[in-house]
């Protein structure tokens, strides 16, 4: 593994304690050029998890905390009337961060929900008529609710889509909570972080993953999987296209910060649950299940 | 999103380009060079500090500047040098504004066509050599641009495969293509124009000059053997008119002289010479040559000419007979082979009556004036003092030392003073073995002058007085003493010690290549493609044609299988291989899940049956390889086969 990436990694790890899986998953999705949604109940260290990353990769953070209320200027940014100069000024909005944490984003309304996501897809942001550019990188991490909880406008399919992959968190274990509860405010060690890996060797490493080789074997398994969502009946639907090249994105991702230069099967598997998770429904049983029986489906080439 | 070009990657191709235009440097004006140096270097600096950018208005200025020059020069837009100013200009004010990856990419175009310009100054083995390594360094920057994966060592590896499998192509199409001679006025004036060579006019001391300079004249390679060193004579200018000081050609040589027939003896001599660029037009050749190429001319003094100097190398195939006759004299032969400046000294003329005696004959003469020299104290030296006054007197009664061209003209001063028609010969002597390319090289330290002399009944005939004085000069007067000393002469270098005989050995293969390399690949046109090719049994432009367009296909017919083999090696082999490995583990009870990956299934078989552990890694990973990876060809998957053939559970 890269010297860069393997210190990045064990600095997040003394931050947030035995979610080294997890936060694997996360850095993948950044240097998949994806976006993340993480999925829990409060106070599991969402929030931790992404100021954490910001901090380590050197990029401009901003949390958007979302609440029932807020509207799409609150996030974007709006135009103010100058009076001196008698025009209108467009002011930004806290998206215009490299990193920005949608922080419970499902308390929000679909309106706002959507200004967020429409940003994310274009890169862009269009006030009365002019565009203004999003910084590069940009990512957002956006943080849900399990929807049965109260105040919650869950998202729509077509906008959970736009995330590459969603993570859950989940308890720690007893170690890592004996850790938590004696050692230091988190607070503390996330303000003492220093940047492991700097924008410029980010956007390198995004370039190198692009080249990382996938045969037409491993093709074959990829599509296998798609093809098995859409024709079996377990699932209400498919995986879309857009999905497809979601999983081999992650999956090159993935082998790339195991050192290797091509795809192989393991890493599609190891990215699966979470590239797959948020955009399969199950006519019966629950996602994480669905997943699993995706993979004990479909027989590796 | 337009991603920013790799530091390094820019480097490279800079250097790449800068390492292109560097031969040039002896080909295109001063001022031009600097300039496209300097914009080089600005370029550099841009690399480490953005406010080096050159803003529009500077480029723009910095174009105007150049067209000046280019102008200012006054060499049109037309031509070698112009076109090649041109390019390097362009390149240089492109490469400045360069910035983004289509930029680099139209640098490296112009970069490439700088790099081919350099074949239209030199066409060496080694030049080639250079422009191949400075283009594939560029083309090996040219893929880390395109792939965008910084790591050198992949793109040179694709850079080399690239190569090779161009060069068959290449060859074909090099031997196979129909070449069309162009015509005189397309080519471009060459300046590097001839060497110095031997000149039209004889003057005691403009030939030691010659003795010290080493650059290669010409070449001769024999059909057979090579003869003797002492009928190694190269015939160039003959001197017949003098006026004392001066040896020039006679006039008269233009006319074809009313020759009394040749007749020649023996076995005649088959060479091939290839001249370099050269002064004059003679084609230096063994006496006496009788079959040669159309355009040369053989005059009345048995010289072959060719009239238009070539300025390029060029090589003739002619025939010799080493033992002639010529027969008879005509009357303007006569008068211009006796002709004196003005009455001899009255010690020349007692010199001759003394040395000849009361003998009347030629022969006795000639063979008095080589007594005389070997026994009266007259010595061979490359410094002779200056005779400007009567120098042929000076010479026989003061100075007695002298070189070939001194002896030569005395010699035969003093033979027409008895009326004997002679005349000085000059051209080059022996020659240097080739042991390589078993060839003659002969180099400007091998001039000489001799003398000819024409007798009753054996027309001209050649002496060379130098050879009573200097002991490696030869002649017939001293046949076989000269054998033997030939002998010697080239034992000389076998004697050196290994080292020296290693440098000499390493030289003459060096000479043989590039000999070789002008034979086949500057050499090879017109006539030589069609006889090279009817060896093969291909003759006239049609079939020519036809074989082209077949050869091609079929190569390309041949590539494209042998990559689609490879590319696939058919996944559904590799898979039925695997499957059989994965069978013959089911039958001791280690079976694969349907959604095992090939790693996982090892892990669990290897903890299953840890006794055959090695050989599960062993083929896994051979699998993994195969299906996975990139640039798994036919072998490993051979290997791989093998690998599961030999598997036992």
């Amino acid at each position: 593994m890269d010297v860069n990436l393997s210190t990045l990694f064990d600095s997040a790890n003394q931050v947030i304690l035995g979610k080294e899986h997890q936060i694997k998953l996360a850095v993948c999705c950044l240097l998949a050029r994806g976006h993340l949604l993480i999925e829990d109940i409060p106070g599991v260290g969402k929030t931790t998890l992404s100021h954490t990353l910001a901090k380590l990769l050197g990029l401009d953070y901003q949390r958007i905390q979302f609440t029932s209320d807020i509207m799409p200027a609150d996030i974007i940014g709006s135009s103010i009337f100058n009076a001196s100069k008698s025009e209108f000024t467009f002011h930004p909005g806290p998206i215009f961060n490299q990193m920005v944490l949608a922080d419970e984003i499902n308390r929000a309304t679909p309106r706002a929900q959507s200004a967020l996501l429409e940003a994310m897809e274009e890169n862009q942001v269009t006030v009365e008529g002019v565009s203004y550019d999003l910084p590069s990188p940009f990512f957002v991490i956006a943080t849900q609710n399990p929807s049965h909880q109260l105040g919650t406008f869950s998202l729509p399919e077509s906008q959970l889509d736009r995330f590459l992959m969603r993570i859950q968190l989940g308890y720690p274990d007893q170690q890592a909570e004996r850790n938590l509860l004696t050692g230091v405010d988190r607070r503390f060690i996330i303000d003492e972080l220093q940047v492991m890996l700097p924008p410029e060797r980010l956007s390198q490493m995004q370039n190198e993953i692009t080249g990382i080789y996938t045969s037409p074997a491993l093709l074959d398994y990829v599509q296998a999987l798609i093809n098995f969502t859409r024709e079996s009946d377990e699932f209400n639907y498919g995986l879309s296209p857009r999905a497809g090249l979601a999983l081999l994105t992650a999956a090159k991702s993935w082998a790339y910060m195991k050192g290797g230069d091509a795809v192989l099967p393991e890493d599609v598997q190891t990215v699966l649950p979470a590239v797959a998770g948020h955009r399969l429904k199950s006519s019966n049983s629950n996602s994480d299940l669905v997943v699993e029986s995706l993979l004990q489906h479909v027989e590796v080439s | 999103m337009e991603t920013e070009i790799d530091r390094r990657i820019i480097i490279f191709i800079l250097a790449s380009v800068a390492l292109i235009v560097l031969p040039h440097s002896g080909h295109i004006p001063i001022s031009l060079l600097v300039f496209f140096y300097s914009l080089l270097i600005w370029r550099f600096c841009v690399l480490w500090d953005k406010k080096w950018i050159p803003k529009k208005w500077l480029v723009s200025l910095l174009s105007a500047i150049a067209i000046y020059q280019l102008y200012s020069l006054n060499q049109g837009v037309f031509g070698r040098d112009a076109g090649t100013s041109i390019f390097i200009t362009a390149l240089g004010l492109k490469i400045l504004e360069s910035n983004k990856e289509q930029d680099f990419y139209l640098v490296s175009y112009l970069a490439f066509v700088v790099a081919s310009s350099q074949f239209l100054y030199s066409q060496s083995i080694l030049m080639l050599g250079y422009i191949l390594f400075v283009t594939c360094s560029l083309f090996a920057a040219l893929i880390t641009l395109n792939t965008k994966n910084n790591d050198a060592k992949p793109a040179i590896k694709k850079i080399l495969t690239m190569t090779a499998q161009a060069i068959p192509i290449t060859v074909l199409l090099f031997f196979m293509f129909p070449r069309i001679d162009p015509p005189d006025w397309l080519l471009f004036n060459q300046q590097n124009t001839a060497v110095s060579g031997l000149s039209d006019t004889l003057r005691p001391g403009s030939i030691s000059k010659l003795g010290f300079s080493h650059d290669l004249v010409f070449r001769a390679k024999f059909k057979g053997k090579i003869p003797p060193v002492q009928d190694l004579y190269w015939r160039g200018p003959v001197f017949s008119q003098t006026d004392g000081l001066n040896w020039t050609e006679t006039n008269n040589r233009h006319f074809l002289r009313q020759m009394d027939k040749l007749v020649t003896y023996g076995q005649p001599s088959h060479y091939t010479v290839m001249m370099e660029p050269q002064d004059g037009h003679w084609i230096f050749t063994l006496d006496m040559p009788t079959v040669y190429p159309q355009k040369l001319i053989k005059n009345g003094l048995f010289q072959l000419l060719n009239p238009t100097k070539p300025k390029k190398r060029k090589q003739y195939e002619i025939t010799s007979f080493l033992k002639f006759n010529t027969g008879k004299l005509t009357d303007t032969e006569y008068s211009d082979n006796t002709q004196l400046p003005a009455q001899p000294m009255p010690e020349v003329t007692q010199l001759v009556n003394e040395l000849k005696g009361d003998n009347d004959s030629a022969q006795f003469l000639i063979s008095a004036i080589f007594h005389h020299f070997k026994n009266n104290d007259f010595s061979y030296t490359l410094n002779p003092p200056v005779m400007e006054i009567n120098p042929i007197e000076t010479f026989l009664f003061k100075a007695r030392s002298g070189f070939c061209g001194h002896y030569a003209t005395a010699f035969v001063y003093l033979l027409r003073v008895a009326n004997i028609p002679a005349r000085v010969v000059s051209g080059y002597q022996g020659g240097s073995i080739n042991k390589v390319g078993n060839f003659l090289e002969i180099k400007q330290s091998d001039a000489h002058a001799w003398a000819e002399v024409w007798l009753e009944n054996k027309g001209w005939v050649r002496f060379d007085p130098t050879s009573a004085v200097a002991p490696d000069q030869f002649s017939e007067q001293n046949l076989e003493s000269s054998t033997a000393e030939k002998q010697k002469n080239f034992e000389i270098i076998e004697n050196k010690n290994l080292f020296n005989r290693w440098v000499t050995r390493a030289g003459d293969v060096w000479s043989n290549m590039d000999y070789e390399w002008q034979q086949w690949i500057i050499h090879y046109r017109g006539e030589k493609q069609s006889k090279f090719l009817s060896s093969w049994g291909i003759t006239g432009i049609k079939s020519m044609f036809y074989w082209l367009t077949v050869l091609v296909f079929f190569m390309l017919g041949l590539f494209t299988w042998v990559i689609l083999r490879n590319q696939k090696t058919n996944i559904d082999k590799v898979l039925m291989t695997y499957q059989r490995f994965c069978d013959s583990l089911a039958k001791v009870g280690v079976i694969k899940r349907k959604a095992e990956t090939a790693h996982d299934f090892a892990l669990r078989a290897k903890q299953l049956r840890p006794d055959l552990a090695n050989n599960i890694s062993l083929i896994t990973w051979s699998y993994i390889n195969l299906q996975y990876k990139k640039d798994s060809g036919i072998d490993d998957f051979k290997a791989f086969k093998k690998q599961v053939n030999s598997f036992k559970a």
